[in-house]
């Protein structure tokens, strides 16, 4: 039984070294391959004292690389970290310094981007290219020199596997730890689940730092199967998006739901050829009833399932589609707790709640995360101690979602408790982007505020007042929150305005901000 | 039909001014990906296939709208051109 994530990717390239195991940008490397390149990759890493207790950072656009990167830096022991390839340098930097990466496998392009003051913790600067003319970066070829030999290494599953940097309320990124026992107690449950085999053809929308990228890529390493990795160019374009799944035969789909709902109103999905796709996965956000009801029209062969779960909890609840139950069906659940994996919900005097109330929603199992990295004073907000019983002092996830519990047993999600909001399936805490525009001098005050979207979650807007009338332009603030935080939280609106409403208690009103703005401008 | 450079001046504008975000790009050339910069992203492409529409009269199906039409500024002009010459 794997309790390290490379394991699974081992076992498979002993009974399946010749199939193919990942494919992107019209190159595939096979099981075996894949077993080669990240044994040599953890050897070079060993090469130069990387091991346990250290974290490698990957910072390029999807490749077979990644995949490679991804199982070369467990194999040595190591942490890795996925990085946004869109995410300005500053972001990155601060990333870096937060975890004090110990290597960085990353572009030439990306590389010159990034102050030399950012690198110091770097022992390692790895590119994915052929070649490099600079003496201080090796390039992927120099990987050739050592042997595909797995390298010696004493893990246990309670190591960081990687980490998955969210956004955080402060402005700051944090950085979630997941451990191999964390992300094998999701990977088990899916293969369970799902019957993912050999001759399954897995689709990676998710960007790789987004934690739906775990199932993609390590239960098609789990079973022997294909990953298809979708090039960031390509998610953007609907058609081309619908045209992949067809041509490649893609027979279990994962992403968030504003993918499918692309794909259902721009991808013509009734003109392809789309028998093979078995299994239709999403998770991220909430995905309208109207929506889900036509896609399982356009996709009547798929079985559909809800997977619901904070990265903090990889997924926690699950509620396969019942076609048959669709048109009486109001809310779509999120169903109720996945294998090894308990979850409750506490109303606001902390008791348990009843069918048909609300509350707060607690995980509990092997799939949480122990906390956020350097961080303790958030992880003790978040990872609590059992709140009803803890005799064992184990430790509970407070997710922040509010929660129905329906008669029938299974949770509906109704909203958060915070301010953080999703948008296209990406976490987003108002506070990030406000203290974004608070860095910005000439900024008296600034609010970020989410305006519903049934088909991305929400839009942003932002008010900022200046200190001196006419003392910014709006083009001055979206280039400065362009160096600092990355696109998706970028707001798509930024109004100018002399002050801020308030409530009777002094804070901003986002609710009045929210409904008071100006008409017609959300789509500009 | 308006000369294509005027044509690729003003999709070349719009892109800058309503798409790019000011993603610290100032300046696209005629041959930039505008993908793998990260100027067009999901929701982007529409804004800028609604500016298409109005601006050149066009109607574009959501079978045109491909990487391969959208790639570049001058995939886009010639995009526009050869939907203006079909009509």
């Amino acid at each position: 039984m794997a309790y390290l994530l490379q394991q699974l990717q081992s076992a498979s390239a002993e009974r399946h070294a010749d199939k193919p195991a990942v494919w992107a940008q019209g190159r595939t490397l096979t099981h075996g391959q894949l077993e080669a390149d990240s044994n040599r990759l953890a050897l070079c890493l060993q090469a130069r004292g990387i091991g346990r207790g250290d974290r490698v950072g990957l910072w390029f656009p999807k490749a077979v690389e990644s995949i490679v990167a991804m199982l070369g830096i467990l194999k040595c022991g190591a942490t890795y970290v996925p990085l946004d390839p869109m995410a300005p340098p500053m972001r990155i930097a601060s990333i870096l310094a937060d975890c004090s990466l110990a290597g960085l496998i990353t572009d030439a392009t990306r590389l010159h981007g990034l102050d030399p003051s950012a690198q110091q913790s770097l022992r390692l600067r790895l590119l994915v290219e052929p070649a490099t003319a600079d003496a201080s970066t090796l390039s992927w070829d120099t990987l050739g020199a050592f042997p595909d030999t797995p390298p010696a290494v004493d893990a246990v599953e309670s190591d960081l596997a990687y980490i998955l940097y969210t956004s955080g309320s402060t402005g700051n990124p944090k950085g979630v730890m997941i451990s191999h026992r964390n992300a094998l107690t999701f990977v088990d449950w899916c293969a369970d689940t799902f019957r993912v085999t050999a001759s399954d053809r897995l689709s990676n929308h998710a960007p790789l730092h987004f934690d739906l990228s775990v199932f993609d890529v390590y239960n098609a390493l789990e079973a022997g199967a294909c990953v298809f990795l979708i090039p960031e160019s390509v998610a953007v374009f609907p058609a081309n998006m619908a045209a992949f799944i067809a041509q490649h035969g893609i027979s279990i789909w994962y992403s968030v739901p504003s993918a499918l709902v692309s794909l259902l109103l721009h991808g013509g999905l009734e003109t392809r050829e789309l028998a093979a796709l078995r299994l239709v996965l999403f998770a991220g956000e909430v995905l309208p009833m109207t929506y889900l009801r036509r896609l399982t029209a356009a996709l009547p062969r798929a079985d559909f399932h809800n997977l619901y779960g904070p990265t903090e909890t990889n997924v926690c609840t699950h509620y396969p589609v019942d076609r048959a139950a669709l048109a009486q069906l109001e809310r779509l659940p999120i169903g109720r707790a996945c294998a090894n994996t308990e979850v409750f919900a506490l109303d606001a005097g902390g008791a348990r709640v009843q069918p048909g109330q609300e509350g707060e929603l607690y995980v509990r199992g092997p799939s949480v995360t122990s906390g956020y990295w350097g961080d303790a004073e958030k992880t003790a907000r978040s990872v609590v101690p059992h709140p009803l019983h803890s005799p064992s002092g184990e430790k509970v996830y407070r997710t922040g979602d509010l929660v129905v519990l329906r008669s029938d047993g299974d949770y509906d999600f109704v909203g958060r408790r915070d301010s953080m909001v999703k948008s296209r399936g990406y976490r987003i805490e108002l506070g990030d982007i406000e203290s974004a525009l608070y860095l910005l001098p000439g900024v008296r005050e600034a609010a970020a505020v989410a305006i519903p979207d049934p088909e991305i979650g929400c839009r942003l807007i932002a008010f900022v007042v200046p200190h001196q009338p006419d003392g910014l332009s709006v083009l001055s603030i979206q280039q400065h929150c362009s160096e600092r935080i990355p696109k998706y939280m970028i707001p798509e609106k930024i109004i100018l305005c002399d002050g801020l409403p308030r409530t009777s208690t002094g804070k901003v009103d986002r609710t009045r901000l929210a409904r008071d703005r100006e008409p017609g401008e959300a789509s500009t | 039909m308006t000369s294509s450079s005027a044509n690729i001046d003003k999709i070349r504008r719009f892109i800058l001014d309503k798409i790019a975000l000011g993603r610290g790009i100032t300046a696209l050339a005629d041959e930039e990906s505008l993908v793998e910069r990260g100027v067009i992203d999901s929701l982007g492409i529409f804004q800028l296939v609604s500016f298409l529409e109005e601006t050149f009269g066009v109607q574009v199906g959501d079978d045109e709208i491909l990487l391969e039409n959208f790639s570049t500024i001058l995939d886009i002009d010639h995009f526009v051109r050869a939907k203006l010459a079909a009509e």
